[in-house]
């Protein structure tokens, strides 16, 4: 087009394509703190004009125009993202676990259950320098107070680590929740996806939002996205079809923690909810099941002493231990000192009528702390075990917040806003608006010369 | 359009994340070193050090029994030396019962009244070593084994003790014996020392003339199973004294073990906690400083 209106038709698209552009970076600046936004960009393209009777063969003179508002994701950097983040929620999760579960078990400590127990042997050992006399009661009813405070202990332990796992079943079945809302949501979004797409209307905003989603699915139960062609998303968690274009499946969870999408039982392997069912299924029972072999322990070496010996009246020991319910196997959660009487106490190996002050019982008692197979060194064991369990879950978490920070940079720096570059991109832009604001006041003035010349004449 | 470089595009959300990343990196190192430098505890929490948590428990097991031994030890020496005193007493009322015997044969059966003096005077003797036998220790009679009864002796002086050993546990392989049965050191029943001198004062009173220098034996005798009674109780004590010796040097090891362990190296700690002051101090100042940049600030 080499007309002067034509090439005044040009530089009006010039000036429209550069305050379009500059109306992308203002978007870009205003949201450069939104959450889960993409970079856009305006994608502009040289538009043909009709061909004229002086150029036939190059009638490519017809301005700019705005193609698309591109949106600067990078697919794989996304998904790649996404699996990080889920690895990442996952040892988060643990570790917060962990260092919860640890807070049971103030140890090393002069005053925790370590320093109680070794109370308990040391009570034994003043029971069998005094096992009778005006002060021998009072030696025998601290080892009786003594032990009741570690059971008491047992018991605060063993309804603590209780508390912890249900509050993370509760907290499971709010992630339950949040994903079938995310889910739902999701497959409403796919729908208005597919008719943007189809018309051809900006969707970033909705893919803005699909991403989001996708985020939070794949932190939660590290579920897999695939993107489809017209910009929706498929879902799927451990093979499982969680969303599909506008349907999405129901997720549950039973009394085990089993987890099941649609009614087929999945298995987790990474983001918060797979550690979540894994301190439930796992970690938790197991200590649960070290602190109540520990208790029971801590009441066979005791009941058995008292067996083994004669009581301040010279009847056989009775046992000093059993379960608060009064039946049933003792654990953490139910020992208790059962024996009241505090000349009940068999400090004495040898029987005799009426009773002996022998305290060689209770001295070989004294001695069961520092056996290998004591209650004491069980108890160190869990001790031990819970500290390797949360300090290793903290040195995953650190490097998996490095990974994925890693991977966020490398994805913000592709998706993110900066402000130089927007700041020069309106520079760019404003200057663009500058020249095409020029040509169009040349036209002009070429327009007028033509009018005054023809007026003249 | 794509990343300006091969390296990052420092984004907006990128320069935050990593500005509040190493703020909270720095300020959390701060925190833990302000925890450890005031509680002066290296492990506040066994995941600080897992082994260090389960070493520090089984020594603080170990000091625990240490403590209960030295207690054992004290318990032990306080009964020994009762026991010890009674011994020599006894020695000594043997010995004076003795020199009387030994009067009254020079004396010869003349003298019925200064016999009969003597009778008395053992009489005595005999009841004195009679309450040295039931000396007791803490309400419990140092030479009745483990009887319940206050008393080893009766009035008769009749053991009714038992012949239960008493022991102490001093260290974590050895115990000893802090008692002696009443039958060893005074003589069996029949054969024992009240008897002996019942019979002595009992022979002056009524036939004084038939005491004969084999008593003199008898009474040595006796004191010789005294004094050997005593000096096996001696090794005892000698025996607890060495132990309590090891409990203070072991206890002092043992604390000094714990402490390396448990506690922060306070000096070290004041050098790491003021060089992570710094570091907080440097990543506050470089947010505050870079974060105002940005190509807007060089427009007009």
């Amino acid at each position: 087009m080499t007309n002067l209106s034509g090439t005044l038709n040009q530089s009006i698209t010039g000036l429209r394509a550069a305050q379009y552009a500059l109306s992308v970076v203002s978007q870009n600046i205003a949201n450069a703190n939104t959450p889960g936004y993409t970079k856009e960009s305006a994608n502009l393209e040289e538009v043909s004009g009709p061909s004229t009777g002086l150029y036939t063969g190059h009638g490519s003179l017809g301005g700019v125009r705005v193609a698309s508002t591109g949106r600067n994701d990078d697919p794989v950097l996304d998904a790649r993202l996404r699996t990080t983040q889920a690895d990442s929620s996952m040892a988060d999760t643990t570790a917060s676990q962990l260092a919860s579960v640890e807070t049971l078990f103030p140890e090393p400590s002069s005053s925790g259950l370590g320093a109680q127990l070794n109370a308990v042997w040391n009570d034994w050992g003043n029971v069998s320098n005094n096992p009778g006399g005006s002060s021998s009661t009072a030696v025998r009813q601290t080892l009786l107070s003594d032990t009741a405070t570690a059971a008491g202990t047992l018991n605060t332990m063993s309804s603590n680590l209780t508390q912890v796992a249900s509050t993370t079943s509760q907290e499971l079945a709010a992630n339950v929740t949040t994903m079938n809302t995310d889910a739902t949501d999701l497959a409403k979004l796919n729908g208005q996806i597919g008719i943007a797409t189809a018309t051809g209307a900006n969707a970033n905003s909705l893919l803005d939002q699909r991403d989001s989603l996708l985020s939070n699915l794949s932190s939660l139960a590290g579920a897999v996205a695939t993107i489809n062609a017209n910009g929706s998303a498929t879902v799927l968690v451990n093979g499982q079809t969680l969303v599909s274009s506008t349907t999405s499946n129901a997720v549950s969870v039973n009394s085990t923690n089993q987890i099941s999408v649609g009614g087929t039982a999945v298995t987790l392997s990474t983001g918060s909810m797979a550690a979540q069912v894994s301190a439930l299924n796992t970690t938790i029972p197991g200590f649960q099941s070290q602190l109540d072999s520990m208790a029971a322990a801590l009441a066979s070496t005791l009941n058995n002493a008292q067996a083994n010996g004669f009581d301040q009246n010279g009847n056989a020991g009775t046992a000093m231990i059993g379960p608060s319910s009064g039946s049933g196997p003792v654990t953490a959660a139910n020992i208790s000192v059962i024996l009241t009487n505090p000349a009940g106490i068999a400090a004495a190996a040898t029987q005799t009528t009426g009773g002996n002050l022998d305290g060689s019982n209770a001295l070989a008692v004294s001695n069961t702390g520092t056996s290998a197979t004591s209650p004491d060194s069980m108890y160190a064991t869990l001790v031990g075990a819970v500290g390797t369990a949360s300090a290793s879950a903290q040195q995953r978490k650190t490097n998996q917040d490095a990974v994925n920070s890693a991977v966020l940079q490398q994805q913000q720096s592709i998706s993110g806003v900066n402000y130089d570059q927007e700041v020069s991109d309106m520079m760019t832009y404003q200057q663009a608006y500058n020249a095409s604001a020029k040509v169009l006041t040349t036209i002009d003035s070429l327009l007028d010369t033509l009018i005054n010349l023809v007026g003249n004449s | 359009m794509t990343s300006m470089s091969s390296l990052f595009n420092v984004t907006v959300a990128n320069g935050n994340a990593n500005s509040i990343a190493n703020i909270s990196i720095a300020s959390n190192r701060l925190a833990a070193l302000q925890n450890e430098m005031s509680s002066g505890q290296a492990i506040s929490k066994p995941s600080d050090n897992p082994d260090g948590t389960v070493q520090a428990m089984a020594l603080q097991g170990q000091l625990a029994r240490n403590t209960q031994y030295a207690t054992n030890s004290s318990d032990a020496m306080a009964r020994l030396s009762t026991a010890d005193t009674a011994f020599s007493q006894s020695v000594t009322v043997l010995q004076q019962a003795r020199t009387l015997v030994v009067q009254a044969l020079n004396t010869g059966a003349g003298d019925a009244s200064s016999a009969s003096a003597i009778a008395a005077q053992i009489s005595g003797l005999r009841n004195t070593l009679l309450s040295l036998a039931n000396t007791s220790y803490n309400g419990r009679p140092v030479f009745g084994g483990t009887t319940a009864s206050g008393t080893a002796y009766d009035a008769a002086g009749n053991y009714v003790g038992d012949t239960g050993t008493v022991s102490r546990q001093i260290s974590s392989q050895s115990t000893v014996s802090v008692s002696s049965v009443g039958t060893s050191v005074f003589g069996a029943a029949g054969s024992d020392v009240f008897t002996m001198l019942a019979n002595i004062a009992n022979t002056l009173q009524t036939n004084p003339s038939a005491l004969n220098s084999s008593t003199l034996g008898q009474i040595d005798g006796a004191i010789s199973t005294v004094s050997a009674a005593q000096s096996k109780e001696a090794a005892s004590y000698t025996q607890v004294q060495a132990a309590q010796t090891t409990q203070v040097s072991t206890g002092t090891a043992l604390q000094t073990q714990l402490s390396g362990i448990e506690q922060a190296d306070l000096a070290t700690v004041a050098i790491q906690l003021s060089s992570a002051n710094l570091s907080y101090q440097a990543a506050l100042q470089t947010t505050a400083s870079i974060r105002q940049m940005s190509l807007l600030n060089f427009l007009q």
